[in-house]
């Protein structure tokens, strides 16, 4: 077996006659050297054309079904070696994407999220305090005074004291000239009454 | 063996089986599906199942009798999904009855790799084959005959011509040198090399 020449050992080969190291010579050159490769197409052509005349003609050249075939098998076993253009061809590309550059917008977005999380955890954990429900009525400014009369409550704040002080004449029943209870009960002379 | 050094995980093994199979299994899609393009797509998908596959591959059948197996159920698969395209024309596609014998039509109808070129490419091939194996030595074309042909083994064909294993493996390969000689220029030819 020895002195067989490669082209002899890729025949024996091609006929599944070669055994133990023979064997593997003959699949390594086989793979590896491309006239032994050539050989190993042309023999099985030539069998193939013998038994039947229509196998004479493929529909794709192998070399380029082989190498497609190749490139398929190593997507199923990414452990395998590739070829440098394979893989060069199948290196993953970074593609950025649309909104990749407005990185602000991100944070923006990222601290209102965590401030809608906590202003809703807040309420229902009861940070808040506890007050009624109902609907907060007017408040009287400061420094207001609530005096009792005969017709109700009177509102007497300092500073509406001393606007009725100025514009005194402006007021009351001589200035209206008519009857006007709401505004008499925040007259100047409301307090004396 | 090559299937064993394939099931092992040596990949040129299978490289070799492939080369080995290609025309044949593309010879039997063609009779299934127009389409060139497709042809050579579901042909890499038989390829690429039967890797997925190997290791259940038992050796109780022939390589090639499971593999054309696989080759049919991938083309019937296919055809199935094409038929859901809308967009498939009728002439990619060729009868796919399940109660269809793809291996029955008709020898003389041109399949989907086939053009009047390539037929004539083919014919050219089978020619030149022949009447190389005619121009080959008695004892070399019985050899290759009784091997190619009659499907025998070494060791049977050396008990047919009564000669070593030895003489019967060294006829074997002068009588393809021979005929190689004739046709490697025609293939070269070939524009694409399909073949």
């Amino acid at each position: 077996m020895e002195q067989m020449q490669t082209q002899e050992l890729i025949s024996a080969l091609a006929d599944g006659q070669l055994r133990g190291d023979a064997f593997a010579r003959g699949v390594e050159l086989a793979a590896s050297d491309p006239a032994a490769r050539d050989a190993w197409q042309t023999y099985h052509l030539i069998g193939d054309v013998l038994r039947s005349g229509e196998l004479a003609v493929g529909s794709s050249a192998p070399t380029v079904f082989l190498q497609r075939l190749q490139r398929r098998l190593q997507e199923e076993q990414p452990g395998m070696p590739r070829a440098p253009a394979v893989e060069a061809a199948a290196a993953p590309v970074h593609e950025e994407a649309a909104n990749d550059g407005s990185f602000r917008w991100k944070v923006v977005a990222g601290f209102a999220s965590v401030a809608a999380v906590a202003a809703v955890v807040w309420s229902l954990v009861g940070g808040a305090p506890d007050k009624p429900v109902s609907p907060e009525l007017a408040k009287a400014p400061a420094g207001t005074v609530l005096s009792p009369g005969e017709r109700g409550v009177m509102i007497r704040s300092p500073q509406l004291d001393e606007l009725l002080a100025a514009h005194r004449q402006l007021g009351g029943a001589s200035a209206l000239q008519m009857s006007s209870g709401l505004v008499r009960n925040a007259t100047f002379e409301g307090s004396g009454r | 063996m090559l299937v064993e050094r394939t099931v092992a995980g040596d990949h040129k093994a299978y490289e070799l089986l492939v080369l080995k199979y290609q025309r044949r299994i593309e010879r039997l899609i063609g009779r299934m599906v127009r389409d060139v393009d497709l042809v050579e797509d579901i042909a890499q998908e038989t390829f690429i199942r039967a890797y997925r596959a190997l290791s259940q591959f038992r050796g109780e059948a022939q390589f090639y009798t499971w593999l054309y197996r696989i080759a049919v159920n991938t083309a019937k698969k296919a055809l199935v999904d094409l038929k859901r395209d809308p967009l498939v024309s009728e002439t990619t596609l060729r009868g796919s009855g399940d109660d269809e014998d793809e291996t029955s039509a008709v020898e003389n109808e041109l399949t989907s790799a086939e053009t009047p070129e390539t037929v004539l490419a083919a014919k050219e091939i089978a020619a030149t084959v022949n009447s190389a194996m005619e121009a080959l030595p008695d004892e070399l074309r019985q050899a290759v005959t009784l091997r190619e042909i009659d499907g025998l083994s070494y060791e049977e064909i050396a008990e047919v011509m009564n000669c070593p294993i030895g003489t019967v493996r060294s006829r074997i390969f002068r009588a393809r040198e021979a005929i190689s000689a004739k046709v490697k220029p025609m293939l070269e030819n070939q524009s694409g090399k399909r073949w």
